[in-house]
């Protein structure tokens, strides 16, 4: 089979089809959304209330460093925790606005990437916790005080301090390197590959492949 | 208004329905499937159209929107979707491709083919035998007019070898 030859053919299914596909137009007008556009309407939706609770922890957290200003070990942790939360923040609402621009026209591989970005938030929440992984003593030290009132860090010998730095240094490097992995470019590695699809399903992987398949010759 | 629009799309799509029906019939090899993705492209190209730049032909545009689609199309449990569907109204019926006594043996062979290649190599596909230029199948598919060359070219090879095969 050569394929020039059989373009003539091919390109005569245009007329030819007109049985094969039948349209009822009058039911078309009626079709407000569709599956594809009412999954995207629904993680709108998500990001928004996921938008509302990350404003809330921002509102809370600076409530709580206000009332009481200090160069405390709660204080400084509330603040760190404040920083991620407003990345949190600012990372739902680019998402919004990501969903909102989706063009179905656009080429192909622009628009699996905005698809790949839009559904790829549940990773981006997963790595934004793994961040905050190298300061787990921000959490320590302010459920200490919230719930007992001790500031924890007071209390703490000076080998132990030494101990946490350390771990949460250890932690800083081992996230930056998870971090720097778990991305589609990566998918041909079986561990990212088997994580990705953990955390966010099958689809996700399918797509990276696909955006990784656009990109190579 | 609204009824000027419905008419022009209307007409416009009866003239490039085979489209529709071609991209679904290389990216789904079962018929409820393709009834479904048939249905997503056709609506998604009805809420598109308002944004539709004139400054594209209607087909390429179409294209677009219908690669888009059956490349981002997902069933998780198409048993379960399938009773979903059957209560909602069919906007578009497609005839199953196996039943048409009318399609040459040599378009079977192709359809065949086609769902043999991956995603990108069947829009590619497609594409080429709508005797698309390198540059405006590079510009659809936001890639490189190497790239497609390279792909084309080994697609071309693929099926030589095929037929090669299956005459020997």
């Amino acid at each position: 089979m050569n394929l020039d030859n059989v373009k003539t053919a091919w390109q005569q299914q245009n007329n030819d089809t007109g049985v094969a596909i039948t349209i009822n137009q009058t039911k078309l007008s009626d079709i407000k959304l569709n599956k594809q556009m009412q999954q995207l309407n629904n993680m709108k939706w998500m990001r928004i209330v996921e938008s509302l609770a990350f404003f809330l922890i921002i509102v809370l957290l600076w409530q709580y460093i206000v009332t009481d200003f200090s160069l405390s070990a709660p204080t400084i942790s509330a603040f760190v925790l404040n920083v991620f939360a407003i990345v949190g923040l600012a990372g739902n609402i680019g998402q919004i606005v990501l969903i909102s621009q989706v063009d179905y026209s656009k080429p192909v591989s622009d628009l699996q990437k905005d698809i790949y970005s839009v559904c790829t938030h549940k990773l981006q929440l997963t790595k934004l916790l793994l961040m905050s992984v190298p300061f787990y003593m921000a959490y320590v030290f302010i459920g200490f005080d919230l719930l007992l009132g001790v500031d924890l860090f007071q209390h703490l010998e000076q080998h132990m301090i030494w101990f946490y730095s350390l771990s949460s240094t250890l932690l800083f490097f081992v996230t930056a390197y998870l971090l720097a992995k778990l991305d589609y470019k990566n998918i041909s590695l079986t561990w990212v590959k088997n994580t990705i699809q953990f955390i966010v399903g099958e689809r996700l992987v399918n797509m990276a492949q696909f955006i990784n398949s656009i990109e190579s010759t | 208004m609204k009824k000027n629009k419905k008419t022009l799309f209307a007409q416009s799509m009866e003239q490039h329905k085979g489209i529709i029906y071609k991209v679904v019939n290389s990216y789904c090899q079962n018929h409820d499937d393709r009834q479904d993705l048939a249905q997503e492209i056709l609506t998604t190209m009805w809420l598109a159209y308002d944004k539709y730049d004139k400054q594209f032909k209607f087909s390429t545009w179409m294209y677009r929107i219908a690669l888009n689609v059956a490349i981002s199309y997902y069933r998780k449990d198409s048993k379960r979707e399938d009773k979903a569907n059957a209560k909602e109204e069919c906007i578009v019926h497609i005839a199953d491709l196996s039943q048409e006594a009318d399609k040459s043996e040599e378009i079977r062979q192709l359809y065949a083919f086609i769902a043999q290649l991956d995603k990108l190599n069947k829009a590619i596909m497609l594409l080429y035998l709508e005797s698309e230029s390198y540059e405006n199948i590079a510009n659809s598919l936001g890639i490189s007019k190497t790239n497609v060359a390279t792909r084309i070219g080994r697609i071309k090879e693929i099926l030589k070898n095929k037929f090669v095969t299956q005459g020997a």
